[in-house]
C-alpha cells in the first residue's frame, strides 16, 4: 500500500498552491512542503469536506473559520487512510461504499413513490381532516364565502327575492328537526343552465338555475339540498379544500419551489378542490335521507332527482357535471330506495300552495344589486 | 477610468489575435464543469425521498447537499470550488422568513376584517411598498450568503454592498423605468450591474466594473423599435387579411394564422436573445478582477440553442432530465467566459465576512434568482 501521496496545500491565508507530500501515518497525516517544512494533522482534526463522488478531489479542512485545506486528486489516497488509520475511519468517506450507492438510490426511489402514495393515500386525508374538523365555524364561513365569490364573478347571481325566500323556507324545513345547527344557511342561485348544485364550507348553499329548472316539485330540490346541507354539517367542502391545499404545499415543498408554496396558500379555497370521496357522497345520501324523513318531506322526491339527474347525464353532456362528481349513480338510487321503504310515516306535502314551476324563472326577475 | 479600461481591452483584443505571433501570449482561464447528469440525480431522488419522510425539513440540507456537489465540480486553474454553506444555517433563515410572511398574512386577514375593500387596498399598497424596499435587501443578503460560503484555493468570495445602498439604486430604478415606460432600463440594469460587482470580492481583492448605461441603449432601443414594428405589421397583417380569409370560407386561412403567430414569436424571441447575449458581453467585457479582464463570447444564436436543447430535454422527459440541464447551463456558462491577462493569485489575502442565511431564504420566496449574477470566478 502506497503510502505517500501528491498533494496541494492551502495556508487559508494566501490562494497560493504549495505542491506537497504527504505520509499516511497511524495517527496523522505528515504533510512536507517544498522547502521540506514539515506540517503535523492528526486525524481528529480533520474533516473531509470533497470527495464522496466519482471524479471528485479529496479535500480535507483543518482549522475553523478560514481553514487550512488539503487536497488530493486520487481517491485511492482515502483507502490507504482507511487501511493504516483504522482509528480514523469514521473521519473518512469510504470509497467502496460507492457502489452501494446506486443500489440505495433505486431504493431511495421506490422509497419515494411508496412514501408518495402513502401520503396521497392516508397522511394527508387524515391530516386534512383533523384540521378542518377543528378550525373555527367563522373561519369556515370566511373561506365559504371565496368559493361562492370565485363563483359569482364566472356567471350572474340571481337575487329575485320572492323566489330565494322560498328556497330559504325548504332549507328552515329541513333543518328545524335537527336545531340547533351550526351553521346559518345562504343560498346563492347562479344564472347558469347547468344542473348542478355545490356547498361550499360555511353553510353557503350554491344553485345553479339549470336545476331549478329541471325539478317538477319542492320535494325533488328538498332532496339535493338535503344532501348538500349534510356535506356542509359534516364539514367535507372544508376537508376537501384543506386536503387539496396540503397537496399543492406538498408537491411544492418536494419540487423545492418556494413560489408555489406560496401560492398553494393562496389556492386556499379555490373551486377545483371541491371533491369529494365516495364515502363521503354516501355519507351525505344517507344522513340527507334520514334528514329528508325527519322533516317528514316524501323521500320519493330525492330518489326521483337523482333518477332525473342521471337521464340528463345520458341525455345532455353539459348536465355531466354534476353526475361526473357524484359517480355510482344507480347503487345510491337503489340505496336511497332501500331506506325509504322503512320509512313509516305520511309524508307532509312540502309548500302545497307554491306554483312550483314558477321557481324556474328565478333568473328572469333582475333586481339591482 | 472607464476609457481606460476600454482601452486597455482593445489592447488585450490585439494581442490575443495576434498570440500565434507573440513570444508569450497573455494567459486565458477557463472555468470547467465536470459534475455528471446522472450523479446529481441521484442526489436530487435521495433528497426528494429524504424530504418527503421529514416533510419538508430535509429540503434545506439537500439543497445544500447539491450546491456542495456543484461547487466540488467547479474548476479553475487546476483547483476545485468549495461550499461552505450549511442545511441548518438555510433552515434558520426560513424560520425566519415564514415568521415575517405569517404577520404579513395575519396582517391581510387583520386589515379585511375591520376595514374591508379598504382595509384591502390599504394593505394592497403597504405590501407593494414592502415588496420594493425588501427586494432589493434579499438581492444583496442573498448574494452575500452564496458569496460568503463559496471558497476557492481555501479563500472565500464575498459580498460587501450594504443592502440601503442597494435600495437606494433599485427603487428609484424601478420607478423611473415605470415612468421612462421602459426606456431606463438599460441605465438601470448598468446600475444594478455595476453595485453587485464592484461590492463582490475574492479574498480581499475586489472586483471591478466599469460599463456604462449609455453603452447599452443603443441596442436596447434597436431591439425594442424591432419588436415594436413587428408587432405592428402582423396587426396590421392580421386587420386586412382576416375578414377577406373569413369570408372565403376556407379552412386554410387557420394555418395562415397559425404561421404567422409562428414567425411572430420565432422573430421576438431571437431580438431579445440576441440583446440578452450582447448584454452578457458587455457586462463581462467590462468586468476585471485584479489586473485581468473577463471576456464572454456568447451569442444570441448559442443562447437559442441552448434554451431550445433545455426546452425539449425538459418536455420529452417530463422535467426529468433537470439535472442534466443544471450540468448543460453551467457547462455553456464556463465555456463561454474567459478571464485573460496576468493574474498573481498567489498575493490574493485571505478576507472572510460573515453573513446570515435569512435573506437567502428569502429570495426563494420572492424568485430573486435571476439577480444571483456570476462573476466569471
Amino acid at each position: 500500500m502506497k503510502t505517500v501521496w501528491n498533494g496541494a496545500y492551502f495556508d487559508g491565508r494566501s490562494a497560493d498552491r504549495q505542491p506537497v507530500r504527504i505520509t499516511v501515518m497511524s495517527t496523522g497525516l505528515r504533510i512536507m512542503r517544498e522547502d521540506d517544512t514539515i506540517l503535523w494533522w492528526p486525524y481528529e482534526q480533520i474533516r473531509q469536506t470533497q470527495g464522496f463522488y466519482a471524479g471528485e478531489h479529496v479535500r480535507l479542512e483543518k482549522g475553523r473559520d478560514t481553514p487550512e485545506v488539503l487536497v488530493v486528486e486520487d481517491a485511492a489516497f482515502l483507502t490507504a487512510v482507511q487501511q493504516l488509520a483504522p482509528g480514523a475511519r469514521a473521519r473518512f468517506h469510504t470509497p467502496t461504499r460507492r457502489a452501494m450507492r446506486i443500489r440505495l438510490t433505486l431504493l431511495a426511489g421506490l422509497g419515494v413513490i411508496v412514501f408518495g402514495a402513502a401520503l396521497y393515500l392516508w397522511g394527508i386525508p387524515a391530516f386534512a381532516n383533523a384540521v378542518a374538523s377543528r378550525i373555527p365555524v367563522s373561519w369556515e364561513e370566511q373561506l365559504g364565502r371565496q368559493v361562492v365569490e370565485q363563483l359569482t364573478a364566472m356567471s350572474r347571481r340571481c337575487t329575485d327575492p320572492e323566489r330565494l325566500k322560498v328556497l330559504d323556507r325548504i332549507v328552515s324545513t329541513l333543518t328545524a328537526p335537527s336545531a340547533p345547527v351550526p351553521y346559518t344557511f345562504r343560498i346563492t342561485v347562479l344564472a347558469d343552465p347547468t344542473i348542478n348544485a355545490l356547498a361550499a364550507p360555511g353553510g353557503h348553499l350554491v344553485l345553479f338555475a339549470g336545476l331549478l329548472e329541471k325539478t317538477k316539485t319542492p320535494e325533488q330540490l328538498a332532496g339535493v339540498l338535503a344532501h348538500e346541507i349534510q356535506h356542509v354539517l359534516q364539514r367535507h367542502p372544508t376537508k376537501a379544500l384543506f386536503r387539496d391545499m396540503s397537496m399543492r404545499a406538498l408537491i411544492a415543498a418536494l419540487t423545492g419551489d418556494a413560489g408555489g408554496l406560496a401560492s398553494a396558500l393562496e389556492a386556499a379555497g379555490t373551486l377545483g378542490g371541491l371533491r369529494y370521496s365516495r364515502k363521503d357522497e354516501a355519507a351525505a345520501d344517507r344522513d340527507g335521507m334520514t334528514m329528508l324523513q325527519a322533516a317528514r318531506i316524501d323521500p320519493a322526491g330525492m330518489i326521483d332527482v337523482f333518477l332525473v339527474l342521471k337521464k340528463e347525464a345520458g341525455d345532455v353532456p353539459r348536465a355531466l357535471t354534476y353526475l361526473s362528481n357524484h359517480p355510482h349513480t344507480d347503487d345510491r338510487i337503489a340505496d336511497l330506495r332501500r331506506m325509504a321503504a322503512q320509512a313509516r310515516y305520511t309524508p307532509v306535502p312540502l309548500l302545497p300552495e307554491y306554483p312550483w314551476a314558477e321557481m324556474g324563472k328565478i333568473c328572469e326577475v333582475r333586481t339591482p344589486q | 477610468m472607464g476609457i481606460q479600461g476600454e482601452g486597455q481591452r482593445e489592447q488585450q483584443g490585439v494581442t490575443v489575435s495576434g498570440a500565434a505571433a507573440a513570444a508569450a501570449p497573455p494567459p486565458v482561464r477557463h472555468r470547467s464543469f465536470h459534475g455528471s447528469g446522472g450523479t446529481l440525480f441521484g442526489i436530487f431522488i435521495v433528497n426528494l425521498l429524504l424530504t418527503i419522510m421529514t416533510l419538508g425539513i430535509y429540503y434545506f440540507w439537500g439543497k445544500t447537499r447539491i450546491r456542495n456537489y456543484v461547487h466540488s465540480q467547479m474548476e479553475f486553474d487546476g483547483d476545485r470550488y468549495a461550499y461552505h454553506g450549511t442545511g441548518r444555517e438555510l433552515f434558520v433563515g426560513f424560520l425566519k422568513v415564514a415568521v415575517i410572511f405569517a404577520a404579513l398574512f395575519g396582517g391581510r386577514v387583520l386589515a379585511e376584517t375591520v376595514w374591508g375593500f379598504v382595509g384591502q387596498i390599504v394593505f394592497g399598497v403597504i405590501l407593494y411598498v414592502f415588496f420594493l424596499i425588501v427586494t432589493p435587501i434579499v438581492i444583496v443578503r442573498s448574494r452575500a450568503y452564496r458569496l460568503s460560503r463559496t471558497s476557492w484555493r481555501g479563500i472565500r468570495f464575498s459580498f460587501r454592498g450594504a443592502a440601503r445602498h442597494f435600495v437606494r439604486v433599485f427603487v428609484p430604478g424601478t420607478l423611473l423605468t415605470l415612468i421612462t415606460l421602459g426606456l431606463y432600463y438599460p441605465f438601470f440594469q448598468n446600475n444594478i450591474r455595476r453595485f453587485l460587482v464592484n461590492h463582490s470580492y475574492y479574498g480581499a481583492t475586489p472586483f471591478r466594473y466599469d460599463g456604462k448605461g449609455r453603452d447599452l441603449f443603443g441596442s436596447f432601443l434597436l431591439t425594442v423599435v424591432l419588436s415594436v414594428l413587428t408587432v405592428v405589421v402582423v396587426s396590421v397583417v392580421v386587420t386586412l387579411m382576416l375578414p377577406r380569409l373569413l369570408m372565403s370560407g376556407d379552412v386554410g386561412w387557420l394555418w395562415f394564422i397559425l404561421l404567422l403567430a409562428a414567425v411572430f414569436s420565432v422573430l421576438l424571441v431571437v431580438y431579445w436573445f440576441w440583446f440578452s447575449a450582447y448584454l452578457q458581453r458587455y457586462f463581462f467585457g467590462h468586468t476585471s478582477f485584479a489586473t485581468a479582464r473577463f471576456r464572454s463570447t456568447v451569442t444570441g444564436g448559442r443562447l437559442l440553442r441552448l434554451h431550445l436543447g433545455n426546452l425539449l430535454r425538459l418536455i420529452f422527459t417530463l422535467g426529468l432530465a433537470t439535472p442534466w440541464v443544471m450540468v448543460r447551463n453551467i457547462r455553456f456558462a464556463f465555456g463561454q467566459v474567459a478571464l485573460e491577462g496576468p493574474l498573481d493569485l498567489a498575493a490574493i489575502r485571505q478576507e472572510a465576512q460573515a453573513v446570515s442565511a435569512a435573506g437567502e431564504e428569502l429570495g426563494d420566496f420572492l424568485g430573486v434568482d435571476a439577480y444571483n449574477i456570476d462573476l466569471g470566478l
